[in-house]
């Protein structure tokens, strides 16, 4: 049998009692009312748009076919790489790509905080484990971003702070990107469903460039026609 | 709403509806009374909040509470600072703490508690070799914020507890 919840009412929550014996409404408390509602309707609309603006808009991505005036085929893969590297470079990427041993974080790159390390499995060090904190989804009233398998990418996957062609030439080799094949490389940004959390990152973040879907799209067009980098 | 169920310290808790943005630290605090569990940061960076998790295969870790909804524990065992003492006796730890005036204001004790507690639990089934214990401890309590610096203090306390039994701790 469940032991029973304490049924203390939390503190701020508690009911006032209503006044009684109250029958008329001074016409100066009524224009008071009006005003503190006006004022009130005012900032609520302010706190609003504020939050609204929090919430970022997502940066556009190019689709594979506006690359079809590209007349060299290598060009346009290239071009479409490039394409698909606003995704590739953005911070919702590189945070969880870093060369280290540390994940950064926020729309700056900063250093994750608590200083949380990649352990063995990238998953974090024993005491300090990521799904811990980044559970299946966003928790917004606390900001914490979260999505199943929660980890980072393993370090010869780390492309912080390089080019987009050493980005380019890494993905291309399985030895720096996690054995996959160029297939395998479009199922990942195009369909996984980590690498999905880039573009709904939650409240505060920017999200990554485009869809999902695009990012897909332009990867397996650029592979399409020859993998070229720029 | 989602109906939540948990073990708390041994004694079930629930079911109770609970909002589904209601963080495990209100939870604990706020429905249960339960203030042991600090809340600092907010934002899982000091750790003062963090509870041990009991997972039905034995193993153990410990989980901030003010990032992470109380509906994530349903079903779960946790342990929290109320949960440490039995019948008014302090753990060898908790008297190593207080030996050792690990803290000073107090307020991120209970995570180190915690913390500390893991890692003896863990020593206990993988102990590891006097060479590496220094290392250990201080991973082990990275992490956890002490604004009162008490760092070096906590982690001479829980040597101590080791050191005091190494055959059950070490190689």
């Amino acid at each position: 049998m469940p032991a029973p919840l304490d049924e203390t009412v939390p503190l701020g929550l508690a009911s006032t009692t209503p006044r009684q014996g109250r029958s008329k409404i001074r016409p100066g408390l009524l224009l008071q009312t009006v005003i503190a509602g006006t004022v009130l309707t005012g900032m609520l609309t302010t706190l609003c748009a504020a939050y609204g603006a929090s919430e970022k808009a997502s940066k556009g991505l190019a689709s594979p076919e506006s690359f079809s005036s590209i007349s060299g085929v290598k060009q346009r893969s290239a071009a479409l790489f490039t394409e698909l590297g606003k995704v590739l470079t953005h911070p919702r990427c590189v945070n969880c790509h870093p060369v280290g041993d540390r994940p950064r974080q926020g729309d700056f790159g900063r250093l994750h905080q608590p200083p949380v390390e990649r352990g063995a499995d990238g998953f974090g060090l024993p005491a300090m484990r990521c799904p811990i904190c980044h559970q299946r989804a966003n928790f917004e009233p606390a900001r914490m971003p979260g999505r199943p398998q929660w980890h980072l990418a393993p370090r010869e996957m780390g492309w912080e702070g390089k080019t987009l062609g050493e980005i380019c030439a890494q993905l291309k080799d399985p030895e720096r990107n996690g054995g996959r094949g160029l297939d395998d490389l479009v199922h990942h940004i195009g369909r996984d469903t980590l690498v999905g959390w880039a573009w709904a990152p939650g409240f505060g973040r920017e999200p990554a460039p485009g869809t999902q879907e695009l990012a897909g799209a332009l990867a397996e067009a650029w592979i399409k026609i020859g993998a070229a980098c720029p | 709403m989602t109906s939540l169920t948990l073990t708390i310290n041994g004694r079930t808790h629930g079911p109770v509806e609970v909002r589904d943005e209601l963080t495990m630290n209100d939870f604990l605090r706020e429905y249960l009374g339960m203030t042991g569990t600090k809340f600092g940061c907010g934002a899982a960076q000091c750790l003062s909040c963090a509870v041990i998790v009991d997972n039905p295969d034995g193993a153990s870790y410990t989980q901030p509470t003010c990032v992470v909804p109380a509906i994530s524990f349903n079903g779960k065992a946790i342990r929290t600072v109320e949960g440490h003492a039995k019948d008014g006796e302090l753990t060898l730890l908790q008297k190593s703490f207080i030996e050792h005036f690990a803290f000073q204001c107090g307020y991120c004790t209970p995570g180190f508690l915690n913390e500390a507690q893991v890692l003896l639990e863990r020593l206990a089934k993988q102990p590891v070799a006097r060479s590496d214990l220094e290392k250990t401890i201080a991973q082990a309590l990275d992490g956890h914020l002490c604004r009162c610096t008490g760092y070096v203090k906590y982690h001479e306390a829980v040597r101590a507890v080791i050191l005091a039994d190494p055959q059950h701790y070490l190689i």
